[in-house]
């Protein structure tokens, strides 16, 4: 049966809970939020005791469904001050699963604040040890202290410097297939909360854990051949496909071309030196560096796309796993600066500190706007991001996110909505996008409602990037990802392949109805994950956000972004629209 | 009277349609200029290049829109062209922008 984990770090206990019933049929994100909304105060300090820190897996994970190692965490984030899911492969997903824990509950905060506590668990129990020797430094010095403490086999989620001194930029990393310090549930602030909770990692042993239990495993495995299939067939995500080959990073040329990848802090939409960040380039030095550089590396075990890399320096040792689409753009086209080299350099920066890299770039971004350093000066910006691990004041400012550097240096050109950094992706140039920015309950989010894939990827039915009429599209996508995607513990590329077939969404249904013996439809599913969508929204009501948090920062209403020279002018009305129907 | 790049399209290629160009790094544009008098359609440009029709996905950008080949070209225009293999599009569907 499966069980959640309670641990509170008031009194140093970790106990074990059945799963109420109306948690049984619940997973990942759908999970996350239903706890953070029934125990978590919206009005808390996210750093505050009152706050609570939930790990849940998807419905699917730790089963042999493909490209399901995923993990939700959820808590009130410091960064935006709403609700808050990060989502991320890597080993510890699949080990948690595996354990027969539905979720992990932290709560309650240590009476001395400095002390750090380790989470392990295993087959017989959760127990907290003292984390003394494990805290002040990098995660590329951590985790292979830990692992040599605990064993080459255990997963760990653990938080950097960044999180032990509550930056709101801090993430929460996983461990890779290899045990590097690179996989994160990056976004909001939530290694913060970590941080404020005393805990510097979870280490997992499954070994001899019961497994996850299938209810019906006939319908589980129609529906996993169907998913397969579809995967396998899809030019996006099949091996050998466009995700594989060239990692997330093949978008950098796409949005390039389509005036929509935001240059030096998001004045442009166009940067001239797209071709030496892209998915091709690092193909290539992948290629013929040799030695440690490959493409197709895989985040988590059983996963088909593989989008994940290992990237070589020039002498083929390896320089950082992973330069992601996301991160590669923040340090790259971002800020101006046109070496994978020196992208890669502030990757690996941000794993050993543990930020998000998202975050981070924009932040830097934003100071290179204050004059802090010149747009394209890889010098200066690794000394900033050296300040924020050095943890001094500046480097508290820059780690606290976008919002918080922007309004220190008096920036109006401040990319972010409800406090969180804007990912890749021009809201002017492609609008739907922006609509998902606005109304996400996360803050800007590009995975909340993956409108990018139909608009620019051309999956799905046909959708005109700058039209503006497009609520019922974006609350649509919003609770499809919330369900379909966060909460059944696939990862959210699987959204190319089942966009367009059928049959691989079907597939999906099939497996969850699986695993939790229900007959839900792919109505119910969507109802699912619309009522997902309202518990947050209530949940960020009452933390006292209204619709004019739903918008974009006002200068992209009157800069016009070249090439397309584009406002983002989507009425409010539009976008109060995505919740009021 | 106007300049010769007036009166070219600017056409990026991506991928393995690099090698309709004079350069292979993937670190650097590949771009070939046609006249633009000697094209109506993005078609016609793909026809002038001489890229056969399987190695094309229909991943294509006119002046940062995507769209589709029918679409009409003009003098200063730039054609962004992804091949097969970097497949973004799941299926050949051109009506996106349309004359």
């Amino acid at each position: 049966m499966s069980k959640i984990l309670r641990v509170n770090m008031t009194d140093l206990t970790a106990k074990f809970e059945s799963v109420p019933e109306k948690y049984n049929l619940l997973g990942g994100r759908a999970l996350t939020s239903s706890i953070t909304c029934d125990e978590v105060p919206p009005t808390c300090h996210p750093l505050g005791p009152s706050n609570k820190l939930t790990f849940s897996t998807g419905i699917v994970t730790g089963t042999n469904a493909p490209t399901s190692g995923r993990i939700s965490v959820g808590a009130k984030a410091p960064l935006t001050g709403t609700i808050k899911e990060a989502n991320s492969g890597g080993m510890a997903p699949q080990k948690l699963a595996r354990l027969g824990i539905k979720a992990i509950i932290v709560e309650g905060q240590p009476k001395k604040p400095g002390k750090f506590w380790l989470l392990k668990v295993d087959k017989d129990g959760a127990k907290l040890l003292p984390a003394d020797s494990f805290t002040g430094k990098g995660l590329y010095q951590t985790y292979p202290l830990l692992f040599k403490e605990f064993g080459d086999k255990v997963a760990i989620i653990g938080i950097g410097t960044a999180g032990e001194r509550l930056m709101s930029s801090a993430g929460i990393c996983i461990n890779d297939p290899e045990n590097r310090p690179a996989r994160y549930a990056g976004r909001g602030g939530l290694g913060a909360v970590m941080g404020s909770k005393g805990l510097k990692a979870i280490i997992l042993d499954d070994a001899g854990g019961p497994g996850v239990t299938i209810a019906n495993k006939e319908l589980f495995d129609i529906g996993r051949k169907k998913l397969v299939a579809a995967l396998q067939k899809n030019d996006l995500t099949k091996p050998g496909g466009a995700l594989n080959t060239y990692g997330t990073a093949v978008l950098i040329n796409v949005i390039n071309e389509a005036g929509a990848l935001p240059t030096r802090n998001f004045r442009e939409g166009r940067f001239e030196g797209a071709s030496s960040i892209s998915g091709e380039t690092l193909n290539e030095n992948c290629k013929t560096r040799g030695g440690a550089g490959m493409t197709g590396h895989g985040c988590s075990p059983g996963c088909i796309i593989k989008c994940s890399n290992v990237y070589p320096n020039p002498d083929g040792t390896e320089l950082v796993s992973v330069q992601e689409y996301e991160s590669i753009w923040a340090f790259g086209a971002n800020c101006g600066i046109d070496s994978l080299e020196v992208t890669g350099e502030l990757i690996h920066m941000c794993n050993d500190f543990g930020v998000d890299t998202i975050e981070a770039g924009v932040t830097i971004g934003v100071a290179m706007e204050a004059g802090l350093a010149d747009f394209g000066d890889s010098k200066k910006t690794i000394e900033l991001m050296n300040e924020i691990g050095q943890g001094t004041p500046l480097g508290h400012i820059l780690g606290n996110g976008a919002a918080v550097t922007a309004r220190t240096f008096g920036v109006v050109r401040c990319p972010t909505v409800k406090g969180q950094a804007m990912p890749a992706y021009e809201p002017r140039a492609i609008k739907g996008i922006g609509i998902i920015y606005a109304t996400t309950t996360m803050g800007a989010d590009h995975t909340a409602g993956y409108t990018i894939a139909p608009e620019i990827l051309g999956v799905s039915d046909d959708i005109d990037q700058f039209k503006t009429d497009k609520a019922a599209l974006a609350r649509h996508f919003q609770n499809v990802t919330a369900y379909i995607l966060d909460s059944s513990g696939h990862c959210l590329f699987i959204a190319f392949a089942i966009l367009d077939d059928p049959s691989g969404l079907e597939g999906v249904v099939e497996e969850c109805n699986g695993v939790l013996g229900t007959k839900w439809t792919l109505d119910d599913m969507v109802k699912l994950g619309s009522d997902i969508v309202k518990k947050e929204r209530a949940f960020n009501t009452a933390a006292g956000f209204t619709p004019a948090d739903d918008r974009l920062p006002e200068f992209m209403s009157y800069e016009k972004l070249p090439p397309h020279n584009v406002t983002f002018d989507v009425p409010d009305e539009e976008l109060d629209k995505v919740h009021h129907a | 009277m106007g300049s010769e790049t007036t009166e070219m399209i600017e056409v990026h290629l991506y991928g393995k349609l690099r090698r309709y160009t004079n350069n292979l790094d993937p670190s650097r544009d590949s771009v070939i200029r046609l006249p633009a008098a000697e094209a109506e359609t993005i078609q016609d440009i793909i026809r002038q290049i001489g890229i056969p029709r399987e190695e094309l996905g229909n991943n294509v950008f006119l002046n940062g829109e995507y769209s589709d080949f029918t679409r009409k070209v003009k003098a200063g225009d730039r054609l962004g062209i992804f091949p097969d293999d970097m497949q973004l599009l799941y299926k050949w569907h051109f009506n996106k922008k349309e004359e």
